[in-house]
């Protein structure tokens, strides 16, 4: 358990020193993900702890992010000035995005891998 | 020890901010996680009010629940595994996840920085919602990083997750998208955790590809948006 955290926290470190050291504009966080998945295809074996501790992690995303939402506090000016184009855009935003994807992935499907099945 | 200094330790602020959630997971669960019953979408404000009420600032709040916060990170970097479970299939499938990718990741971050900016708010703003489609850390680092307001970017990111875990199912059936590859992976894109978790009740595989397409377009679009920052 310990080793499979160790291993997290270690990508984080080096991601956020490659952040730093070299003016990658990409999250300390991001960074490290590569880097775990990167290690992952160096060091090829079975990972139990890992992949629970990561599942425990990942299920538990929403409530690591409250303290965050919480900071709208602060942030009652910027929302009464433009709550409105936020939803708007988020809202269209989020519908073309689906579109998109979906004809892109489909189309792509029949065109390059016909064979697979889902 | 008095009460104004019980206010003041970090563990009064990190037991109600778990506690507060997990009474509002619990209700959401009991609604069959309906997408407006999303545990953050309740707690907020509830804790919003709470800070109010005690006359508590946002810097105390956010340094006694450093702890929470602070298992972001690693949970990101855990985000390495499922891909690297998924890599079979990302290999069958590599061309149109690639191209599925590409296309969602830009379409995502033009439309809702051109949007927006047609309601003429500033480059904050704009820096803010250009993330909007990557899982919620991701998007607060993101738009730290390019000088928008992570805090923001955090609730926008919950509301297009909710936006469209809600519209993808009648949305895509109007479409006429049927494979459940395409349509889970599209979610994943379009609308990360929350998607995906709405994309597990309809089909294992539409969730399987949901997650991973979430996981893909956190790394593409902050990559992408590094390159963008480089240049403006």
């Amino acid at each position: 358990m310990l080793r499979a955290i160790l291993l997290l926290l270690a990508c984080q470190l080096a991601g956020e020193i490659v952040h730093r050291q070299t003016g990658i504009s990409l999250p300390g966080a991001v960074i490290g993900m590569v880097l775990l998945l990167c290690w992952l295809a160096l060091v090829p074996r079975e990972r139990p702890t890992l992949t629970v501790v990561a599942a425990w992690l990942t299920a538990h995303l929403a409530v690591m992010f409250v303290p965050a939402a919480v900071g709208l506090i602060d942030e009652g000016t910027a929302l009464s000035r433009y709550g409105v184009g936020l939803f708007v855009a988020t809202v269209f935003s989020t519908l073309l995005t689906l579109v998109v994807t979906a004809l892109v992935f489909r189309w792509a499907l029949d065109r390059f891998a016909p064979g697979d099945e889902a | 020890m008095n009460e104004a200094a019980l206010l003041a330790t970090p563990l009064l602020w990190l037991t109600a901010t778990v506690g507060v959630f997990e009474l509002f997971d619990t209700l959401s669960k009991r609604f069959g996680r309906h997408p407006l019953c999303h545990p953050v979408l309740w707690s907020t404000p509830t804790l919003i009010a709470a800070l109010l009420a005690t006359g508590t600032s946002y810097a105390t709040y956010k340094a006694a629940t450093f702890p929470l916060s602070f298992l972001l990170g690693p949970a990101v970097v855990g985000l390495a595994v499922p891909i690297w479970a998924e890599r079979a299939r990302i290999r069958r499938l590599a061309m149109p996840i690639v191209l599925a990718l590409g296309a969602g990741a830009v379409t995502s971050i033009v439309s809702a920085v051109g949007v927006l900016a047609l309601f003429g708010a500033p480059r904050e703003m704009l820096a803010t919602i250009a993330p909007r489609a990557t899982t919620t850390p991701v998007a607060m680092a993101v738009a730290s990083q390019l000088g928008g307001v992570p805090a923001l970017a955090a609730v926008i990111v919950l509301f297009a997750g909710v936006v469209g875990a809600m519209v993808a199912t009648p949305l895509l059936n109007l479409l006429g998208v049927r494979d459940y590859r395409a349509r889970g992976f599209a979610v994943g894109i379009a609308a990360h955790g929350i998607g995906a978790a709405r994309a597990f009740q309809v089909d294992a595989t539409a969730g399987a590809l949901a997650s991973l397409g979430m996981a893909l377009n956190a790394v593409v679009t902050a990559a992408l948006l590094s390159v963008v920052a480089l240049m403006v």
